[in-house]
């Protein structure tokens, strides 16, 4: 202050000598004379001093200009202050009492349990300001390793579902009517001891419990209500699989393999990278094998299968076959190996030259199947689908004996069972209970078999059912007949455990109070069990503890005490400690000796589970309908899908619809041609065709449910159905036009230019526009720079930018990738992303910023399949930026392509000029126009990243490599003063591919991985020669085939 | 075959009328009280635009969800709508600027007509830019570069930006000179105007216009160097508007033809339409002399040649998609012309190539009900080329995987109509209001206007 005061006097001092007045004034002679007087020359160089001759800074009033605009500033700010309503602030009110661990702008991750879903993953819960808004994968959980199955990523959206029960309901005169949850206790209570007392049965229907504390309750309840039974029943389940392992080997239960050891890998059917299994840790194992850089130990895949799974899509070799005829695959390879080495072998079969005739497969495929297994004894399984009969299971435990299958067997871990399964008996015991009306009072606990099983379940049955609690997240078909539908806690608003392998426990707490009046179902037994006692918010959690502190912690050898261990473990998710394994029994031979050959007749029906609604248990939830399906690409439906052979053979096209009939049961199913299905295979997910299950579900697809019975191969597999064109279409949707093999003009265009490459046809677009780039590994090997041979070389005629510092760059690799939309559902939740419904994407308006494009090489009998994650490629040149009129469209430093909403009026310039066509309009606020803005409600906007723009009405939008994760890391390395490492930054793709195919980093960090995979030998860019410069670089796949087995085969 | 005498000018006013006459009859439509027929016409027109008018109304509300446009098709019947009226707006000035300095007296008949279909053509096509965008609301004012504290700036990269501004000046240039054109018409009101108020708004817009002699010379200066002005624009709209297309990196539409090609599309579907109303005009207002055969014929020629033309460039594409050996080109141009697009395709070939060479039939030529049919064929055919440049190649461009089919809705078709309904509403009202034909520019051209050597003929 003092120092401009200072400055200010200096300024005025000289004009004030000056103006005393008109009269010129002198000192000295000099001064008089004009020359060498200091002032004087001074005011020579002022070029304002004439002008400011009169000036007199005291006549001047006192404000300055400066001090005039703030006090005028302030004055309006005053007064439109005044005007406004200030206090209006809705309901934000600032922490009274602040948690410890809360500070706003920073995320919290809690360290807890899925247990709704069967099994038990360990999540890592991420909130803002004590808002979930993000579950990702634990990296403690031994099994998932930081990923998570697509349904688990997306059970966020099911928490803050607007159609949720919100309180405990009761039906008067055949309304349900929220009450209070004294009454509805009191209501049960009465009528569990009445039961109790008048020795009806309690039965207790359940999905898999994987808690064993859950399980103690369980124990207490049935103590307390002795006529209780449980039901435990999952409709796609291993049963089959353990009761052959019981066969074969007496006891214990069928182990975990080990398929990082496996070097070749035959599946009889087994969807084990999308559905069958621990998904996650499947597809990470498979992925370790299939390692660019590793080419000595990529491992070889055969898979079996009659309908077209995402694991088939994986296969080195795909052996289309119908499921009448995988016994004869695994019998013939019994015989081979078996009569080698002088054990029982199985006659009546066909030999595998006879079903490769048959079923068009390629020579090699048969020979190296032989040869590979022979070869690498010990380092070979061979997987049989959990939905294939008991005989199949039986068979391939055999034949992994003789090639040395049982190698891969873990020792070091086991599957445990909270509480078993119920056999298939026990639930058509169940069945007959309730329609002799034997059963007193029915609890259905978060599982819906009034949907799974309608013949057990339907309505006539349940009227003898005398009282009817559904304890239940949503109401569906089962809560229609309920006497009592009472809300339940979402997995993060619960207390819980899981124990679902010998050598570690989950721990499940919750990470935000429930968010409506709701209670977990483990509290609400316990207060049925502990009567008399009033209600408490954390019984459970009492209880919880108690049972750890009392049997669990002292088993486990800890050294702390019981509190600290206790913290620990909620703190970390995970408890390992170390347990003794079972081992196996010898294998016993007469196993195997029943075993006939199945006859083929007329069609044949395999029901799948699908790989996100399930079984339909998350029909509801948005992210996972408009998911599209990995093969068929369609979203909101399932379909019959079926061989272009078969098709045609029933005069039907893609959209028709088919009556599909088995033992007396009929379905009709639009028909979906899939090339790759075998002949006469009729295949169709399961969990659609919802009847009371809330706006997002509801009429959505078709119910299978009414086909299964227990006349099949198996629960899922039907030979002798008959299918039937109706005559009437059907609405298909799907994300990808089904142009590549309906076209005919498409088939037929293949031509060649003046060069004799192709350069038109089917399978050659995704190859002659560089799109799809493939090769085996003994090419590879052979030549690593095969990629690039005959690469052209592109060049820019103006200057590129230089990128000196951070830029950001993403590399696929595309030998890993299975293909599986967990990136893409990743996206969705981190990026708040909109679901359009089925209408918009009908019209081609699905807001995804990932997705996953499939392409087809081959024959349309037996098609190769690519899949490719394409997203924003963050073009260094990029077409989009220079065509925006708005410059809402631009570069950063980093090298990233950026939007700017607020300044996009949406020309949709950008979109038609992206030769990837990865960016997508706001057509409408999506969030409104679905179902009457169904996810446009309190409680799904809680659910909103903070750090994401919600996009507008009419902006474009494309994927940003997660720019606030980029920014958030650049705060905290300038806070720390530390140079920002692209490394350490991770995506939300990248998170939640269990394969580990992405990587994502700074392209100018030295010895990073993402620089190594920038200079991969089988590194390229799609549609390089268009010169815009990408900045994800796919790795190509490496085929373990002899052949690609596509004509236009390159270099 | 007669000898024609070639050193004989084709006559383009008939009726020997005199200068009174002449003036009676292009007035005689602003004089009396319009009939039955007109009110029924101007209420078709009027329900048209209404319907355009909600249609886009909606779309403010709803979204532009509302139209067919999807995800490979960003740009479809809003940005076709656009590029045909800004083409049917060419004829305009092409008549009165380029045809002026070329001293080409026929068009003196049919100039005035001409250029205020421009008028109407381009304000029609102005509505689409903005109400295409997905917040018209911001768009109006983001695309001006107005200067802001925010340093925000508009992209001059972009050849929308190029489009804005092209199309505003050849919209204020030809509205300039279609004003200068009209002073000594609106003299000519002036006079004979009988209401106060007709008398006050005619002597505004005739800014005092005596007839004198130095009027007449400042008049024709400035008509020819606004002719001289206009005649780069007309090359020059089209071509912007064709970078819209070219600039991009998309097949079929990345290409170096498409300047020229786009201009002669844009003058031949403008000829079609002018070509139509005059039709029209000459018969409902008794102007058969004032427009007589002979002027339409040589429309006719006018689009024989530019047909031709346009069949050239789109025969050339093929050639160079394949001489190219770019698989991307090569196939997007099959795709047009046998991908499921090709029923557009083959509509706009046959009406674009095929009927127009009709016209090298004398016959055909000088027949109005053939001549009129031939033109709207042209017309839908120009629609349609600019539907088939813009939507089959969005819908199938690099990756198969994101080819999608685009249908309209009936928001578009809506909004279409609409478009037609504010360019004929615009149009009758013109013909009511205002001289439909130069009353001053036919005068010189008609018989015994100007000194000629045929003695014979001079009266």
């Amino acid at each position: 202050m003092n120092n401009s005061v200072d400055k200010n006097k200096n300024q005025i001092d000289l004009p004030v000598v000056q103006s005393q007045s008109e009269t010129k004034h002198w000192k000295s002679l000099d001064s008089y004379n004009d020359t060498n007087d200091e002032n004087q020359l001074r005011v020579k160089d002022n070029e304002f001093a004439e002008g400011a001759e009169n000036f007199d800074i005291n006549s001047k009033s006192k404000f300055s200009r400066r001090k005039f605009m703030g006090l005028m500033s302030a004055s309006s700010a005053f007064a439109m202050a005044a005007c406004t309503d200030y206090r209006d602030k809705g309901e934000i009110v600032p922490y009274n009492d602040k948690p410890e661990e809360v500070i706003p702008g920073i995320a919290n991750y809690y360290a807890s349990t899925l247990t709704s879903d069967g099994k038990g993953q360990g999540i890592l819960v991420k909130a803002r300001e004590g808002r979930p808004i993000l579950i990702e994968g634990n990296p403690q959980d031994p099994v998932n390793k930081g990923k998570l199955e697509s349904t688990a990523i997306t059970r966020i959206l099911d928490m803050y579902d607007p159609s949720r029960v919100q309180s405990p309901l009761k039906k008067i005169s055949n309304k349900l009517v929220p009450t209070d949850w004294n009454e509805v206790d009191s209501d049960i209570i009465k009528s569990l001891r009445s039961s109790a007392n008048s020795g009806k049965e309690i039965a207790l229907v359940t999905g898999k419990i994987v808690s064993p504390t859950f399980a103690k309750l369980i124990e207490d309840f049935k103590a307390k209500y002795p006529t209780s039974k449980v039901y435990s029943y999952e409709t796609f389940n291993e049963n089959n699989r353990e009761n052959a392992w019981k066969k074969s080997y007496g006891s214990g239960n069928f182990p975990l393999i080990d398929l990082e050891k496996a070097s070749v890998i035959v599946s009889i059917d087994s969807d084990f990278l999308s559905t069958d299994g621990d998904v996650t840790e499947n597809v990470r194992q498979f992925a370790t094998n299939r390692d660019v850089d590793n080419t000595e130990s990529y491992s070889r895949f055969y898979q079996v299968e009659g309908s077209y799974t995402l694991t088939g899509s994986n296969a080195d070799y795909r052996l289309r076959l119908t499921p009448e005829n995988y016994l004869d695959v695994v019998a013939t390879l019994i015989n081979h190996f078996a009569g080698k080495a002088g054990m029982p072998t199985m006659s009546g079969y066909k030999s595998l030259e006879a079903l490769a005739k048959e079923n068009n497969w390629k020579p090699e495929a048969i020979k190296n199947l032989i040869s590979d297994l022979e070869s690498n004894k010990g380092k070979s399984i061979v997987l049989a689908g959990r939905q294939l009969s008991e005989n199949i299971h039986l068979a391939v435990n055999y034949l992994n004996e003789l090639i040395g299958g049982s190698n891969l067997y873990r020792n070091d871990s086991q599957r445990v069972e909270a509480v078993k399964l119920s056999s298939n008996s026990d639930m058509k015991q169940l069945a007959s209970n309730i329609s002799s009306g034997k059963i007193g009072t029915l609890v259905t606990m978060n599982t819906n078999p009034a949907y799974n099983m309608p013949k057990a379940f339907n309505e006539s049955a349940m009227s003898k059912v005398k009282t009817h609690v559904a304890l239940t997240e949503f109401e569906n078909e089962t809560t229609l007949n309920a006497d009592y539908v009472i809300g339940i806690n979402h997995d993060i608003e619960s207390w819980g455990d899981a124990k679902t392998r010998t050598g570690y426990y989950t721990t499940q707490q919750p990470v935000i109070a429930p968010l409506y009046d709701t209670r977990q179902t483990e509290a609400i037994l316990l207060n049925w069990v502990n009567v008399g006692e009033n209600y408490s918010e954390d019984i459970y959690h009492k209880y919880l503890q108690n049972n750890w502190e009392s049997n669990i912690y002292p088993g486990l050898g800890k050294s702390v005490n019981f509190k600290e261990f206790w913290y620990a473990a909620l703190h970390e998710g995970v408890v390992t400690h170390s347990e003794m394994s079972l081992s196996t029994n010898a294998f016993n031979q007469a196993s195997v000796s029943g075993i006939k050959p199945t006859k083929k007749s007329n069609y044949t029906v395999i029901i799948q589970e699908s790989p996100f609604i399930r079984d339909g248990k998350y029909a509801g939830n948005g992210f996972l309908q408009e998911s599209p399906h990995p093969i068929t690409k369609i979203t909101w439906d399932n379909t019959a899908m079926m061989s272009p052979a078969t098709a045609e053979e029933l005069g039907v096209k893609m959209g028709d619809m088919v009556e599909v009939s088995l033992n007396g049961a009929v379905v009709n199913l639009p028909v979906l041609v899939q090339p790759g299905m075998a002949e006469k295979v009729i295949g169709v997910d399961y969990g659609y065709g919802r009847t009371n299950s809330g706006v997002i579900s509801q009429g959505v697809g078709f119910d299978v449910n009414p086909l299964m019975s227990d006349k099949g191969m198996s629960k899922w597999v039907y030979t002798g159905a008959s299918v039937k064109a109706t005559g009437e279409a059907y609405d298909l949707v799907s994300v990808q036009e089904h142009h590549a093999l309906d076209d005919e003009f498409l088939r037929t265009a293949e031509r060649k230019n003046p060069e004799g490459e192709v350069i038109g046809g089917d399978e050659t677009f995704a190859r002659a526009r560089k799109i799809i780039q493939e090769t085996t590994i003994e090419k590879y090997k052979e030549n690593p720079n095969i990629l690039h041979e005959h690469a052209h070389d592109v060049f820019s005629i103006t200057k590129d930018f230089e990128y000196n510092n951070l830029k950001w760059a993403m590399a696929i690799d595309m030998s890993k990738c299975t293909g599986c939309n967990a990136c893409s559902l990743a996206c969705y939740v981190e990026n708040n992303i909109p679901v359009v419904g089925k209408d918009e994407v009908g019209v081609g308006r699905e807001m995804g910023w990932m997705r996953i494009d499939r392409y087809y090489a081959g024959t349309p009998e037996d098609p190769i399949m690519s899949n490719q994650p394409m997203l924003c490629q963050h073009c260094d040149n990029a077409p989009c930026e220079n065509v925006c009129p708005v410059v809402a469209t631009t570069h950063s430093e980093d090298g990233l392509n950026q939007m700017v909403y607020n300044r996009c009026v949406g020309t949709r310039y950008c979109a038609n000029n992206c030769p990837y066509k990865v960016r997508r309009f706001n057509f409408y606020d999506f969030r409104d126009d679905l179902a009457n803005g169904y996810y446009k409600t309190e409680s799904t906007k809680v659910m909103m990243n903070p750090e994401v723009t919600i996009r507008a009405r009419g902006v474009m939008e494309k994927c940003t490599f997660c720019v606030q994760r980029l920014s958030e890391a650049k705060q905290i390395a300038r806070e720390q003063g530390k140079e920002l490492k692209g490394s350490e930054v991770t995506v939300a793709c990248q998170d939640a591919c269990p394969a580990n195919a992405i990587t994502f980093g700074d392209a100018n960090e030295k010895g990073s991985k993402i620089q190594e995979r920038r200079e991969h030998n089988l590194g390229y860019h799609v549609l390089d020669f268009l010169n815009v410069k990408p900045n994800v670089t796919y790795i190509a796949k490496l085929r373990n085939t002899d052949s690609l087995g596509v004509k236009s085969e390159h270099h | 075959m007669s000898t024609i005498d070639y050193t004989k000018n084709e006559v383009f006013v008939e009726g020997n009328r005199t200068l009174k006459q002449i003036d009676d009859v292009i007035i005689a439509p602003l004089d009396r009280i319009p009939n039955l027929k007109f009110f029924i016409a101007l209420g078709f027109t009027l329900t048209l635009l209404l319907i355009g008018t909600v249609a886009i109304g909606l779309s403010f509300y709803y979204g532009t969800g509302l139209w067919g446009n999807n995800n490979p098709v960003g740009w479809a019947w809003p940005i076709v709508n656009f590029v045909f009226w800004v083409g049917i707006g060419h004829a305009g000035t092409l008549i009165s600027a380029i045809l002026f300095l070329l001293r080409q007296k026929w068009r003196n008949g049919i100039a005035r007509f001409a250029e205020a279909m421009t008028i109407f053509a381009v304000i029609t096509a102005l509505i689409f830019p903005i109400i295409h965008t997905g917040r018209p609301w911001v768009a109006a004012v983001y695309l001006l570069p107005y200067p802001n504290q925010h340093s925000l700036w508009v992209n001059f990269n972009s050849p929308l930006l190029w489009d804005v501004f092209a199309v505003s000046t050849y919209f204020t240039v030809s509205l300039v000179f279609w004003y200068v054109g009209l002073i000594p018409d609106f003299a000519v009101l002036r006079d004979r105007a009988t209401g106060k108020a007709k008398k006050v708004i005619y002597s505004i817009f005739s800014l005092g216009w005596r007839f004198s002699n130095r009027h007449w010379q400042h008049y024709e200066m400035t008509y020819l160097i606004l002719a001289g002005l206009a005649t780069p624009l007309v090359l020059s709209v089209h071509t912007i508007v064709s970078f819209d297309f070219a600039v991009s990196i998309l097949p079929g539409w990345h290409t170096t033809i498409f300047p020229p090609y786009f201009v002669a599309g844009a003058i031949f579907s403008g000829f079609a339409m002018v070509q139509n109303s005059l039709v029209v005009i000459r018969n409902v207002f008794d102007m058969q002399d004032l427009i007589p055969l002979n002027t339409l014929e040589t429309m006719n020629k006018i689009i024989l040649l530019t047909g031709t033309m346009v069949g050239y460039a789109y025969s050339m594409e093929f050639f160079i998609a394949w001489y190219s050996g770019s698989q991307p080109e090569y196939f997007t141009f099959v795709n047009r012309a046998f991908g499921p697009y090709s029923w557009a395709y083959w509509i706009m070939f046959s009406c674009n190539v095929f009927i127009p060479q009709l016209f090298w039939i004398k016959k055909i030529r000088r027949s109005i009900p053939l001549m009129f049919i031939i033109a709207i064929f042209v017309n839908i055919g120009m629609w349609f080329e600019r539907f088939v440049i813009t939507v089959t190649s969005l819908s199938r461009d690099y990756l198969p995987s994101s080819w999608g089919y685009y249908s309209p809705t009936i928001t578009d078709i809506a909004i279409l109509l609409g478009s037609f309904g504010l360019f004929f509403t615009l149009t009758l009202l013109f013909t009511r209001f205002l001289p439909s034909i130069a009353i001053a520019e036919i005068k010189a051209v008609s018989e015994g206007a100007q000194p000629t050597h045929h003695g014979e003929d001079h009266e």
